[in-house]
């Protein structure tokens, strides 16, 4: 009890855990995990993976810029904002990092239905990168370790499973060190052969002043292990001088005026609300798209946009694919003392000079001075249909990806990856089955669903349109979906998971308590004379039916009820969103069951499918061979699968499956458990 | 582990549904069947022609579910007493809202667990006519809490109440593929008439309402999405629903499909599909003559073949051509050939090499470019006609008729001369034992049971767009939600939209930046 206060009030005390780990050599020749990357990806996965009980060791290129946010300064947002409630749900570090650092806080989407409010904030980079390096610093079995990754060490593939290799530890660049481990996770971010572009110049690296990755783990991939790559761009706008901005001439947008936490375990945040920073909002002029297309000789990295992706990262595909219109462009503040301001949107390689040229077009930055241009980054990423729904690549044991160099875009998105990687590469260290979530039950189950079983071929960005579940996917509950599940996986602390409990409890009692309140429609009309109640099946109506309505609030029965009502205040918006949105998760809650049975049954990632002796077409047989769907459930999802294949397909895993049971049950008497590779055929989370 | 039948039912509804996913062609994607509604239930009560069509004495219609009960009550007048469990009482059989006798009829009633499917389940046993069957199955979907059977959905019921043995459950993945193909061309034909096209507008207006709602949730806060967006959305799903409404209301409009089993004559030039077009049909139907690309258009003959009704057309030769009214008629060939449920491969004899075996592959290959389906030929939905034997030596020709019968992937072969009428006998009783086998298949030919399908989605669609309204001004996820149901509903007739698409719509539609 006493720690879980101490996380409460940590934010409000202005104390971070003191650090007391040195970062320059290791102490351990063998680990159970290591992450390599200190980023969003990185740091979830190290922290995660340590938590589960891995003794864990963290290498990145320079300690100082662990949690660093390379882009933009913010966290969140509509489906991003889903994701930060899950990975704290789990016990992550974002949510918190962000209550911490936020100074400026804002639900969007208020107006729209809370399944798809999108908790946000600006954030404060240097409060970031302190609270992610604070954490990690202080976390038992977690090092760090300040290194370059030479090499990715493996085994060669075992001749009795071809294909198959096993994953022993890395080499590091300075004096060809070893550190061997059961599980790596990578999460290189936009290092892997990573390019910036500014103007006409190409240099190698993922991020400007840090030095590029050394060319040797991505020969490893490639060559050694067979990996197929892609590659992908992405890009950050310029930084501007603040003081060089008339903030006169853009539209003051100012931050909620209560800010709200991003984690279940803060009350509040550390900023103040009156302390809080405003954004602005202005508008590109016929001007910027003039700059754009005079310049665009000078544009390499454009230049090179032959299949961009479907949305515009930067402001040059903006004006190209949408000309003559207006475009926003949001100036952000970098940080609470920062003199720099962030115009999101306004992501462009052109050379500095022109790059000056074009943001003076724009009204408010008419005499703006530039910081640091912006510059793009061309990177390979890993094309994830290799990986299984652990986030493990599939012919390689014990390897793990996460973040960018799976294809995705955005903090959040790696941050989620990174988190459920280094509890799988935890599990894999220790013998454990695979702990997998599905796409019914979350969005970082969709996340994952989406790569692993489509594969990208533009950056991946999390939307909630992406989510058929999206109205019990809220970020209101994302606590009662995941924290429990985290719990029994050991990803939780038990400070989380007594508030959990709690909280769980107490929203129980209270809609017991508003189920018990039973009226006549007639009794209700009475009651509250402003509200049109409508008939009843059944010739009463509950509170919690009543909460349905729009314009009845937990408040309004509350005060008529105070008795039995009044205990329960603290969670009357929670109530009043469950109470309007159980109907419609329990009108696809047989969807979900299906869905979840599905992916509960495992295709073994070894199937030949084209000998396999069941009546499948050629076309389905070679789909099947190209995805090596994990589970039933992701075969069912592929395009040009046939009901007809499917149906066969799952008379072969029954098969196979009674077959594995007999072989069992006559092993039983000489064999101690099972091997690994039949828990993972049966992954699936202790129940 | 999960007991056997608590998967399948899931699984083969997925199944259906994968039927519908997008990138698969158009023609694969039609009788996409499932979704999340329908998903909903087991607890669905489903109803279908059980008996095959054609010309029938009697047509039994199936009915399996919780409300068959509810069938009985109101479309027998069985309001009080249940009729003792599997007794036949003849009874008149009404509309439940009009009141009207449809016909005079069995009745059998199964009560649970002691039925093919263990459900409760009734049998209608009605007059054949298609007028009757038609009016039955929609006086059916109009009772609460029914719909029509999916492919192969009795069947699995049956499954998952274990009343299939092992070798039964193997089977069910081939009744499931024979099923939905059926369902596939049917789909197919209704699809490319005015209908299907009035269907595809309402599914391509539906998509943008959710690819414009959605954008509105994703990316308003962020992006400049302009105002009016959802106005627009609000003129659109009300224009929609008006219009479903309308369609549903107005019973007699739609277009009246033609029963009957399809069989289509194809083939390259001059091979002699009109000839065969004119001998079956005993008249010259259509022009014959040696000049390659006589035949331009499809050419459709009603026919009578061993009492079962036959739609028969003779399509355009299928070449390479520069003109563009004969490119045309070798689409429509094309498209006519996917819809077919039995095709004639016509093949002049007198091209294929003298040696049996390389007159196979010949054949085979010549069937691959015709049937251009990517499946391997149904087994029984190709005949291969060799025409013009009279002009071959006798020895060749017995050759031919016997060493093709050995080739594997080969279809029956006749040998027929249109001029000399030599084979045509041998022809036309393989032809009818065809046909005959395709009768007994309730779905192939039954355009009364794809209405009542569509029936029942269009009346889902336009309820989920009710739930558009209910929410619009409080939650908006709760109104996308509605849309996104509605285009569930209709997708099941049009194909199913997926995620990316609606995406692929907003990207197009609005800048979105990072």
């Amino acid at each position: 009890m006493s720690r879980m206060l101490t996380r409460k009030l940590l934010p409000v005390r202005n104390i971070l855990p003191p650090v007391t780990k040195r970062t320059s050599h290791v102490h351990r020749q063998r680990y159970d995990v290591i992450v390599v990357g200190g980023g969003h990806a990185g740091t979830e996965a190290a922290a995660a993976a340590a938590r589960v009980g891995a003794e864990t060791l963290l290498v990145t290129q320079k300690t100082h810029t662990i949690g660093a946010l390379s882009c933009n300064p913010s966290l969140g947002g509509v489906g991003k904002g889903h994701l930060v409630r899950e990975i704290d749900a789990l016990d992550g570090l974002c949510g918190r990092a962000g209550d911490w650092a936020g100074i400026h806080f804002s639900i969007l989407n208020r107006r729209k239905g809370p399944a798809v409010w999108g908790p946000r904030a600006q954030l404060d980079r240097q409060r970031y990168r302190e609270f992610i390096q604070a954490e990690l610093l202080s976390t038992p079995r977690l090092e760090v370790l300040e290194g370059s990754v030479e090499e990715l060490l493996v085994t060669d593939p075992n001749p009795e499973e071809p294909g198959r290799h096993r994953v022993t530890g890395i080499r590091l660049a300075n004096g060809s060190r070893s550190i061997s481990a059961s599980s790596v996770v990578l999460t290189t971010g936009t290092f892997l052969s990573g390019s910036l572009f500014v103007g006409h110049t190409v240099s190698p690296g993922g991020r400007i002043g840090d030095a590029p990755s050394s060319s040797g783990l991505s020969q490893t991939l490639r060559e050694r292990l067979g990996l197929r790559v892609g590659r992908l761009r992405t890009g950050t706008p310029p930084r501007v001088l603040k003081d060089s901005v008339d903030l006169s001439l853009a539209k003051l947008h100012p931050p909620d005026s209560h800010p709200t936490p991003f984690s279940f375990m803060n009350t509040r945040t550390r900023c103040k609300p009156e302390e809080q920073l405003p954004c602005y909002l202005t508008y590109t002029t016929p001007g910027v798209e003039r700059v754009v297309r005079e310049s665009l000789h000078l544009n390499c990295h454009i230049q090179q946009d032959a299949k961009g992706p479907r949305y515009c990262p930067s402001i040059e595909s903006r004006v190209l694919r949408f000309p003559g219109r207006r475009h926003q462009v949001w100036l952000e503040p970098e940080g609470m003392t920062s003199d720099l301001l962030y115009p999101q949107g306004l992501s462009m390689t052109m050379p500095p000079d022109v790059q000056l040229r074009l943001i003076r077009e724009i009204p408010a930055m008419h005499r703006a001075e530039i910081h640091t241009p912006g510059y793009g980054v061309q990177y390979d990423y890993v094309c994830p249909t290799q990986l299984s729904p652990a986030l493990q690549v599939k012919n390689t044991q014990g390897l793990f990806l996460a973040g960018q160099i799976n294809g995705t875009t955005g903090y959040e998105e790696a941050a989620a990856q990174g988190l459920w990687a280094g509890v799988n590469a935890a599990r894999w260290a220790r013998s454990l089955p695979p702990a997998v979530l599905s796409r019914t039950e979350s969005y970082i189950g969709v996340l994952i669903d989406d790569l692993v079983s489509r594969g990208v071929n533009e950056p991946y960005r999390m939307f909630t349109s992406r989510a058929e579940f999206r109205t019990s996917l809220r970020p209101d509950n994302a606590d009662l979906r995941l924290t429990l599940k985290g719990s029994l996986l050991g990803c939780v602390s038990s400070a989380r998971r007594d508030e959990f409990l709690r909280v769980k409890l107490r929203l129980q009692d209270a809609e017991a308590a508003l189920r018990a309140l039973t009226l006549s429609p007639a009794g209700w009309r009475k009651m509250m004379p402003g509200i049109s109640v409508s008939e009843s099946k059944n010739g009463s109506l509950s509170g919690m039916d009543l909460l349905q309505y729009k314009d009845v609030s937990f408040e309004m029965l509350a005060s008529l009820f105070p008795e039995q009502l009044s205990p329960h205040m603290e969670f009357s918006e929670r109530l009043k969103i469950e109470a309007v949105y159980k109907p419609h998760c329990d009108l696809s809650k047989r969807e979900v069951e299906r869905i979840q049975k599905e992916e509960n049954m495992s295709l073994p990632q070894d199937l030949d499918y084209f000998s396999l002796p069941v009546s499948l077409s050629k076309e389905v047989r070679e789909i099947l061979d190209r995805f090596r769907p994990s589970t039933l459930g992701a075969a069912t999802r592929l395009e040009g699968m046939t009901p007809a294949a499917v149906v066969n397909l799952l008379n072969y895993v029954q098969i196979a499956e009674r077959k594995e049971r007999m072989m069992n049950r006559s092993n039983a008497g000489h064999q101690e458990g099972r091997g690994d590779d039949l828990c993972a055929r049966n992954a699936s989370l202790p129940q | 582990m999960l007991p056997i039948s608590a998967v399948c039912g899931g699984i083969y509804r997925a199944a259906i549904r994968t039927l519908g996913t997008r990138n698969v062609p158009l023609c694969r994607r039609l009788s996409s069947g499932d979704g999340v509604l329908a998903g909903l239930a087991d607890a669905d009560t489903i109803f279908a022609l059980s008996s095959g069509h054609g010309r029938c004495g009697v047509a039994v219609v199936r009915i399996s579910g919780p409300a068959a009960t509810t069938a009985l009550r109101c479309m027998v007048g069985l309001r009080k007493h249940l009729p003792p469990p599997r007794t036949a009482l003849l009874r008149s059989i009404t509309d439940p809202h009009s009141k009207e006798v449809l016909d005079r009829g069995l009745v059998l009633w199964f009560p649970a667990p002691h039925s093919f499917t263990g459900e409760d389940s009734v049998e209608f046993h009605i007059h054949g006519g298609p007028a009757v069957i038609t009016a039955v199955l929609q006086a059916l979907g109009s009772v609460p809490g029914m719909r029509p059977a999916e492919a192969g959905e009795f069947t699995r019921r049956a499954f998952h109440a274990g009343k299939l043995d092992l070798t039964e459950v193997e089977g069910l993945g081939d009744l499931i593929h024979a099923e939905t193909e059926a369902q596939r061309r049917q789909a197919l034909r209704q699809m490319s008439g005015d209908l299907g096209r009035l269907y595809q507008d309402w599914s391509h207006r539906l998509k943008r309402c959710l690819a414009h709602v959605e954008a509105f949730i994703d990316f308003s806060e962020d992006e400049l999405i302009e105002d009016g967006v959802l106005d627009r959305v609000d003129i659109s799903v009300c224009d929609l629903q008006a219009e479903i409404n309308q369609h549903l209301k107005d019973e007699r409009r739609g277009e009246r499909l033609r029963s009957g089993v399809h069989v289509v004559i194809a083939g390259a030039t001059n091979a002699g599909k009109s000839s065969l077009l004119n001998t079956l049909c005993q008249r010259p139907a259509a022009i014959v003559s040696p000049i390659a690309g006589t035949t331009r258009d499809v050419v459709e003959t009603a026919l009578d073949i061993g009492g079962f009704p036959v739609l028969l057309s003779d399509t355009a030769g299928l070449r390479d051509s520069p003109d563009l009214v004969e490119q045309e008629g070798v689409r429509r060939a094309r498209e006519r050939v996917q819809q077919a449920d039995l095709t004639l491969v016509v093949v002049d004899s007198t091209i294929l090499p003298s040696e049996v075996k390389q007159a196979g592959a010949v054949l085979l290959k010549h069937l691959e470019s015709v049937l251009t389906s990517q499946e391997q030929p149904e087994a029984g939905r190709c005949l291969l006609v060799l025409n013009k034997t009279d002009l071959l030596p006798e020895a060749q020709r017995e050759q031919l008729s016997l060493g093709l019968r050995g080739t594997s992937g080969l279809p029956p072969v006749c040998l027929i001369s249109c001029q000399t009428s030599e084979g045509l006998k041998d022809f036309l009783t393989v032809l009818q034992s065809t046909v005959q086998t395709m009768c007994a298949d309730p779905l192939s030919g039954a355009p009364t049971l794809t209405q009542a399908r569509h029936r029942a989605h269009l009346q889902q669609c336009a309820a989920a767009l009710a739930q558009y309204w209910r929410y619009r001004d409080s939650d908006l996820a709760l109104a996308a939600e509605g849309v996104r149901l509605a285009l569930t509903g209709l997708g099941r007739i049009t194909g199913r939209v997926g995620a990316e698409e609606i995406l692929d719509i907003i990207f197009k539609d609005f800048c979105i930046g990072k």
